[in-house]
């Protein structure tokens, strides 16, 4: 029999509480222009591995990335895609968080758009008027 | 006056666009076979649809998110994908549909076959989605889908006798050479073709679009409660001049080409120069919107940028998902099958679907966190439940009446 | 850390008699509609669709001989009234009668159809003429013998 010793109580956070699953999962994430980029499908955290025992005054872990990429299968099914699937937002270039996740950064150079690049340098933009402005 | 005028047009082509293939057959098929005894069923479906197109136009206005997004969102990516699936097929077919009313209302006018047609349609379709602006193409196809209304001042010209018509409507019953399963059925049909859920991607993602804040929100409620129920008058001025015309002659409808012959009779051929304009203006606009409409369900459940304001290289996945499903829809249609008869099941179809959308709308019209201090109020709290049972039964009732009446034959 | 929303397990039994439910169900529902398919029910719709097609032709043959209606849209509408005759034929042809009575009457639906198809050449013929030869009024006639042969062979059918 394993003893567990009772959580430390939340510290005070200045600032709003997020619920990754209310407030970011499935979210839209939109670039620093407005350009919707991808969803997020999962986050990435600074946890320690596992089976290490955490002493006592660890700070808590932190959200250091956004994970998206072609894991919808998964998601629904079960499973685990291979890491290697998975595209990293790094967090430090998220903006804001509210109905969707604001980067501070252009979408084009994220690794997440690279389908989108290719669809749009390989056919779109090859269709004449692929880059007319309809405004 | 800028403002006068603005809302002018837009009631003007709230009224050209209410009508597409699905009105414009079940509407003349339930004329023709049941007279004017289901006009009740269109107006449910014109409300419904009101509230509805209102609910999701307030959603985008209020959070920027148009209905896609949010059901992703509120559902997860199981649920979600279930409801993407049945919506965008659904939608595809409606598509098909409309492409193959092009063709069809071309032929009326060329006598060249309609087979020939399709593919100058489709091409058609995607030119007007990669080339012209958003509000020109609304506003085009919506002025030009008014001519309709010959069908209406054609119903004058054709002096029926108004008191055995509003007996039938009035005193709804089942005629006596069908059966009340079909009269369901056909009441089914009518429900799903007012309130196709095609109606409600597009009047979303077309508030993103245009951009619209809270305050185009005033406009577009006028636009929406005048317009619809004008465009409604025109539905069942299509299902009178079929009752008028058809139901005594015993044709029932199976064929555009029988639905324009009481136009012909009531106002010569002035009117049926009308009418085939209106026809290809109607399906033509129904098609760009259920086509961009397959486009935004799909950009917005996997997050890909979309848009007609954006250039077409910068919404790429969008671009290239609609030119495959104008593919789709030409290969289907290219195999002969009765574009009428498609369109028949798509309104039976979209009756069935209806919940997958309707639901979450009206979930999330409710949550402060996306509307803020835009939430539903308690009246169209109230009617909203009341729509919700009545779709939900609608949804519910119409396989087995489909194949208990076998398709309404 | 991935967020399950909705883990699903495996069917329960609750979930299988469900299914087992709505699947049979839908075989009744089949069953109803299978039971009304016999002969004389198929040679009743075909026959009714047929007259509805050899109506609409009459209509706009009638429209077009009094100028409200176009060539193109005329030859449209007698198209499709050809293309609705051909699926009912398609329907009777499809009957596999077991008695003499059966047979007999599947034959004589069969001439009837092909008289209206004749009838409804001969009104596509005098459409495109222009010598007047057949005329309109030819067509007419031609139609209105189909329609009152069809109307003749519902009431029968019907009686049955």
């Amino acid at each position: 029999m394993k003893t567990y010793r009772p959580l430390a109580p939340v510290p005070p956070i200045a600032g709003r509480i997020l619920d990754a699953q209310l407030h970011l999962l499935d979210r839209q994430v939109l670039d620093n222009d407005g350009v919707p980029v991808t969803t997020v499908d999962d986050v990435e955290l600074s946890a320690p591995e596992e089976e290490t025992v955490i002493a006592p005054g660890t700070p808590a872990p932190i959200i250091t990335a956004l994970l998206t990429g072609p894991v919808l299968g998964t998601r629904i099914f079960g499973g685990r895609p291979p890491s290697s699937r998975l595209v990293r937002i790094p967090w430090k270039d998220v903006a804001d968080v509210g109905v969707v996740v604001r980067l501070g950064v252009s979408g084009e150079n994220l690794e997440s758009g690279w389908v989108e690049r290719w669809i749009r340098d390989k056919i779109i933009a090859r269709i004449p008027g692929g880059r007319h402005d309809p405004r | 006056m800028k403002r006068v005028l603005g809302v002018a047009l837009g009631i003007l082509t709230a009224i050209g666009g209410f009508v597409d293939i699905g009105d414009l057959v079940t509407n003349a098929v339930v004329g023709s076979r049941f007279g004017l005894s289901l006009v009740w069923v269109v107006g449910v479906g014109v409300l419904g649809i009101c509230l509805f197109a209102n609910m999701s136009g307030r959603v985008a206005a209020a959070s920027g998110r148009a209905t896609f997004e949010v059901i992703r969102e509120r559902l997860g990516p199981r649920a979600g994908l279930v409801n993407l699936s049945g919506s965008f097929l659904i939608n595809l077919m409606t598509v098909t549909a409309e492409i193959g009313g092009i063709a069809l209302a071309l032929q009326l006018a060329s006598s060249v076959h309609y087979l020939m047609w399709i593919p100058v349609a489709a091409v058609a379709v995607w030119l007007v989605i990669w080339r012209v602006k958003f509000s020109i193409m609304e506003n085009v196809t919506g002025l030009l889908g008014l001519t309709l209304i010959v069908f209406a001042v054609a119903l004058f010209l054709l002096k029926p006798d108004w008191g055995a018509l509003a007996g039938q409507a009035l005193a709804a019953a089942v005629p006596a050479e069908e059966t009340a399963s079909s009269y369901w059925y056909y009441a089914i049909a009518l429900f799903g073709a007012a309130m196709t859920p095609y109606e409600v991607f597009f009047f979303s993602s077309g508030a993103v679009e245009e951009g619209w804040s809270i305050k185009d929100l005033i406009q577009s409620r006028i636009d929406v409660l005048v317009g619809f129920p004008l465009g409604g008058l025109l539905s069942v001025a299509i299902a009178g001049c079929a009752a008028v015309v058809l139901l005594p002659a015993g044709i029932a409808v199976t064929s555009l080409s029988q639905i324009i012959l009481p136009v012909a009779e009531g106002a010569g051929k002035v009117g049926l120069a009308f009418v085939l304009v209106g026809l290809v203006a109607a399906t033509f606009g129904a098609a760009l919107e259920t086509t961009l409409s397959s486009g935004y369900t799909l950009a917005q459940f996997f997050g890909w940028s979309w848009g007609k304001f954006r250039r077409p290289a910068q919404a790429a996945r969008f671009h290239l998902a609609m030119i495959i499903c104008l593919l789709i829809g030409m290969a289907v249609l290219a195999t002969g099958v009765d574009p009428v008869l498609i369109t028949e099941y798509s309104v039976v179809f979209s009756a069935i679907a209806l919940p997958l959308t309707y639901l979450p709308i009206l979930i999330v019209a409710n949550d402060p966190q996306y509307m803020g201090e835009h939430v539903n109020g308690r009246p169209v709290n109230v009617l909203g439940m009341v729509y919700l049972v009545i779709i939900l039964v609608a949804s519910l009732a119409a396989i087995p009446l489909m194949i208990v009446t076998g398709a309404g034959s | 850390m991935e967020v399950p929303i909705w883990w699903g397990n495996a069917p329960s039994a609750h979930r299988r008699s469900l299914l087992v439910l709505s699947v049979a169900f839908l075989a009744f529902l089949t069953g109803c509609t299978g039971q009304s398919g016999g002969t004389w029910h198929v040679l009743s719709t075909a026959v009714g669709d047929s007259a509805s097609a050899i109506a609409a032709a009459r209509l706009a043959l009638g429209l077009d001989s009094a100028g409200k209606l176009t060539t193109a849209a005329t030859s449209t509408a007698l198209d499709d009234a050809l293309r609705e005759l051909q699926a009912s034929r398609d329907t009777v042809l499809r009957l596999t009668p077991s008695t003499p009575e059966d047979r007999a009457v599947r034959q004589e639906t069969l001439t009837v159809l092909d008289t209206c198809a004749a009838g409804l050449t001969t009104a596509r013929d005098a459409v495109f003429s222009g010598n007047g030869s057949p005329s309109l009024a030819d067509g007419d006639r031609a139609l209105k013998s189909g329609a009152d042969s069809l109307s003749q062979l519902k009431t029968k059918v019907d009686s049955k």
